[in-house]
């Protein structure tokens, strides 16, 4: 019996351990990985593909939730603004089109089409990308600056402070960010809480 | 002929009525009362030096576990709302637009009485207001914040059951 206990004791604090690692995420600091991620042509796409670039704005969105939509026209306007100085965005949806149809390769597909997005939207099939990132909502941010051969998590959260309105939004906590990446310092706000969907797993 | 005048007169007795009419049911038939606020406006009804523990509880009308939970809420703010050392209050995060309808409706049919109502209309500075309520808070709802004298003393991120409910309650009383 107490070997037993001792057993199940070990158990429950290793999963413990071990979730509440996965759990966590990055922290501004961290290095994240790269991927190979499917995008909506069929082709793979990994950070390590843009040679060029200074960093990348990572964007965990989707299709469906009120709250990626509002900020759809703001994503694309990031992209057409820093893609040109070093900083693409890399749009990835992290949920799993069983729990959520709206989210499937298909309509992702047609989403991208009728917006006209500026860039790769790939899908984290098998959900083995997010959670190693931290991400917990729709559209959560993670802005990495190339730093040698890693990507360096610079700023985690919000797009900026009005999720329902775009020309009422006074802080642009990302644009902000990048600005001053681009200046080569580090950002003021380094994260913000991220106001969005609860991501869609099993 | 006499219409002219009649109709008037009548719809002017309606009218009369249909003003008073309030006042013919009983008092169980009206809603509680909601209002808008920012969060410099609701912090202070929690925060107050009263000796008072304020459950304090984040929902809204889109957010299912949300939904499911207030009728246990209700019923353990029925067991202890005579107290005078407790208060129950539910902070709507639904948008502001649907205040009038969607809100209040849900607010009817589900009967929320004897508790203090607001909604929490204050986009720009929830990177400000999640952070005060509680550090560990992603802002997810359910959540509901333990309080008394200012000081947090328990908060619960997710639904909670009504014994667990009233567990954390008497645990926490004076």
């Amino acid at each position: 019996m107490k070997t037993f206990v001792k057993y199940l004791a070990t158990l429950i604090i290793t999963s413990l351990a071990l979730t509440s690692a996965f759990a966590q995420g990055y922290k501004v600091g961290d290095e994240a990985t790269d991927f190979k991620l499917k995008n909506i042509d069929g082709k793979m796409v990994s950070l390590g593909d843009y040679k060029d670039a200074k960093g990348f704005i990572v964007i965990f969105t989707c299709n469906h939730c009120p709250y990626a939509v509002a900020y759809e026209d703001r994503i694309i306007a990031l992209d057409k603004k820093y893609k040109a100085l070093g900083y693409p965005v890399i749009a990835i949806n992290p949920n799993d089109p069983e729990v959520q149809p709206q989210d499937s390769f298909n309509l992702m597909k047609e989403r991208a089409k009728s917006k006209g997005f500026t860039f790769p939207y790939l899908i984290d099939e098998g959900q083995k990308i997010y959670p190693q990132y931290g991400a917990q909502r729709t559209p959560h941010v993670y802005i990495l600056k190339k730093e040698g051969k890693k990507n360096i998590v610079k700023y985690i959260g919000a797009i900026d402070n009005n999720y329902k309105n775009a020309n009422d939004a006074d802080q642009k906590y990302v644009e902000n960010a990048l600005d001053t990446l681009l200046k080569g310092q580090d950002p003021e706000v380094k994260s913000t809480v991220a106001i969005g969907c609860t991501i869609k797993t099993k | 002929m006499y219409f002219n005048k009649i109709f008037p007169a009548l719809g002017l007795l309606v009218y009369l009525f249909a003003g008073t009419g309030c006042s013919f049911g009983s008092k169980s038939d009206k809603i509680e009362e909601i209002s808008i606020v920012n969060f410099e406006q609701l912090e202070p009804k929690f925060s107050k030096t009263d000796d008072v523990l304020y459950v304090v509880n984040f929902w809204a009308t889109w957010c299912a576990p949300c939904v499911k939970e207030l009728p246990d809420f209700m019923a353990v703010n029925s067991e202890f709302s005579n107290s005078d050392d407790f208060r129950m209050i539910l902070v709507s995060l639904d948008d502001s637009d649907n205040l009038e309808g969607p809100v209040k409706k849900f607010i009817e049919d589900k009967n929320l009485k004897g508790v203090e109502l607001y909604l929490l209309d204050d986009i720009k500075r929830m990177n400000e207001w999640i952070p005060a309520i509680d550090s560990s808070w992603s802002g997810s709802i359910p959540a509901t914040l333990f309080i008394r004298n200012g000081k947090s003393l328990k908060f619960v991120p997710g639904a909670i059951e009504k014994n667990e409910l009233r567990k954390i309650i008497l645990e926490l009383k004076i």
